[in-house]
């Protein structure tokens, strides 16, 4: 197991490397943007030159990139160009906001999903079967985007039961803190838990009809017991995999709903960095997206290794 | 692979998913080719007067805040979808691919780097590496339909790939290179008319895809600007008259989801008929 991780950490090093370079290459694919971006159309030419040379925009792209990766490796994320914020610890001070709401996003979509999945698979193309697995396609098409404004417009505006947007800490006031985050974290889980559904039920049925269960049943044991003891575990990894997918997809999804509910997090932090031309603050947010959204899929890795002996041999022999 | 079912042995009991997606597709395709002619108003024309208007006989979805109608403008922004996702699509279809057909056919080391590569792009949250892109490439529709493009390239690469390498272990492949055929000819003659059926079915459920990541950048202001309609930017202008015209947000967003609905059933149903195996 030690072995597993071990190689994990080691593939995650190269990979994040290539991640930032593409990332990099992203936003420099039009030279001179960054410049013309930051000082607006009618900037003199005289003026964008001394901005580049100012910013060391001016070097071959490899230099600026390679003067970039060894700052960064430090823990130096460089300046913001709008307001000469260091851009390191301005992501980790919103990095607590964003991985709440990833976190309390992907809870939801896990609560909705597992049991929904479980008794559609358990109630297979009865009436149950057909009514969860129609929910599901329409939770699926919902865009989380327009989900927000239709809960704000219910719960906020309407009922007025909860506040429309803003943060408090966690540590400051849980409570809160919960009511604050429960509807943005709500418009992502929802519609993230439609793919996890159909997952968790595709693999409950192919469980649900295996050899080990069929004996489970044939020696009596109460279908209940079946699914939570026998069942779901064998359930879960192709269910962790999508479901690594999914948290990085809600990853992506918190730059439209942390802007809807104005949290402060890294989501709104892209969104400055792009409204204002802010190249640094755009690459350090976007970045530490990047890397927890990699993390994220390592820790699934490894959880699916645990639960499932044979990848490890698997995994082990192919690497 | 199994054929498409002819209209006698259609059952509309069974097919009622696809069916469906045909329907609510067809509706959303000719909504966007007869705009000008289904849509009521100009989605252009502004009148103060009217402004605000709650749905009636003469606006039948309301108007919006400088007194535009709210339906003829959800039905251009249609155009603007399907415009947009068509070229997107094809963009990620072509270089996908391209890509996967010739990782898998040569294989060694233009394999690796290709599909390390494809993997690497992949694993970005499509929304970032969309908003990323399009600060560098600036804001304007075109932008959009490239930016997610390149976002669907890897999907389409992955399914290629590993298409591509079944088709080569068939024996006309073996029978196209003995007899001496060049690689090109064998890759474009032999190999790509026999992968594309999987990818069509991609590109269907890429199509419900890039329609909502077009309205997510539009909805952030990096897409359609003003006063070109589309259905993200009008959310995004409804959000802020929520409390006293919700029509505003509720009628674009239901269009939107509509549209994604339609083409996800398609995709689905389309599935299911390429490979029955799949259909729980």
């Amino acid at each position: 197991m030690l072995r597993l991780i071990a190689t994990r950490l080691a593939l995650l090093i190269p990979t994040l490397v290539a991640a930032s370079m593409i990332l990099f290459l992203a936003i420099n694919v039009v030279p001179g943007s960054a410049a013309r971006s930051a000082l607006g159309v009618d900037a003199t030419p005289q003026a964008i030159m001394r901005f580049e040379a100012q910013n060391g925009l001016d070097r071959p792209l490899y230099v600026q990139y390679a003067d970039w990766f060894s700052k960064a490796i430090q823990g130096d994320f460089g300046k913001s160009f709008q307001n000469r914020v260091s851009v390191g610890p301005e992501v980790l001070k919103r990095l607590p906001v964003t991985l709440e709401l990833a976190v309390l996003s992907f809870l939801i979509a896990n609560l909705i999903a597992i049991p929904l999945g479980a008794i559609a698979a358990y109630r297979h193309t009865k009436p149950t079967d057909t009514f969860i697995t129609s929910l599901a396609t329409v939770m699926g098409a919902i865009p989380n985007f327009w989900l927000a404004t239709l809960l704000v417009l219910v719960f906020a505006l309407k009922l007025r039961w909860l506040p429309a947007g803003g943060y408090t800490p966690l540590l400051e006031d849980p409570l809160k803190n919960l009511t604050r985050m429960i509807l943005p974290a709500l418009s992502l889980g929802i519609v993230s838990s439609a793919l996890l559904l159909r997952i968790m039920r595709a693999s409950m049925i192919e469980v649900l009809s295996s050899d080990y269960i069929r004996t489970a049943r044939a020696k009596g044991a109460p279908g209940g017991v079946v699914v939570r003891r026998h069942a779901l575990r064998n359930a879960a990894i192709p269910y962790l995999t999508v479901g690594a997918v999914e948290f990085g997809f809600l990853f992506g999804g918190v730059v439209i709903i942390e802007d809807i509910f104005r949290l402060p997090g890294i989501g709104s932090l892209v969104l400055v960095g792009i409204i204002n031309r802010d190249y640094p603050v755009l690459l350090g947010a976007t970045l530490v997206v990047t890397v927890a959204v990699l993390i994220a899929n390592m820790i699934v890795d490894i959880l699916a290794n645990m639960l499932d002996p044979r990848q490890v041999r698997r995994s082990s022999g192919s690497t | 692979m199994s054929a498409f079912p002819t209209l006698s042995q259609w059952s509309w009991r069974r097919h009622g998913a696809f069916t469906g997606g045909i329907v609510l597709v067809g509706l959303m395709l000719a909504a966007a080719a007869l705009a000008n002619w289904l849509a009521p108003y100009s989605p252009y024309d502004l009148d103060v007067s009217k402004m605000l208007q709650p749905p009636s006989l003469a606006h039948w979805l309301g108007t919006d805040e400088v007194g535009r109608d709210v339906l003829s403008r959800t039905i251009h922004a249609a155009r603007i979808s399907v415009q947009v996702a068509l070229i997107a699509v094809t963009v990620g279809l072509v270089g996908g691919t391209l890509i996967g057909l010739i990782a898998a056919y040569f294989g060694g080391l233009i394999d690796l780097l290709l599909i390390r590569l494809m993997e690497l792009l992949f694993s970005f949250p499509a929304i970032l590496l969309a908003v990323v892109l399009m600060a560098s490439l600036g804001t304007s529709i075109l932008n959009a339909m490239i930016a997610i493009g390149i976002i669907f390239i890897p999907g389409f690469a992955r399914l290629a790939r590993a298409s591509t390498m079944d088709v080569l272990r068939q024996q006309y492949v073996e029978a196209a290179r003995t007899i001496g055929m060049s690689d090109m000819r064998i890759m474009f003659r032999e190999v790509l008319p026999n992968i594309l059926g999987p990818s069509l079915v991609e590109a269907a459920v890429a199509f419900a895809y890039a329609i909502l990541l077009e309205s997510a950048l539009s909805f952030l202001g990096l897409g359609a600007q003003p006063p070109e309609p589309s259905w993200g930017n009008m959310i995004n202008t409804g959000r802020g008259f929520m409390a006293q015209a919700p029509w505003l947000g509720i009628v674009p967003g239901l269009a939107l989801f509509i549209c994604v609905l339609g083409f996800n059933l398609l995709g689905d149903g389309m599935r299911d008929y390429l490979d029955p195996h799949m259909k729980e």
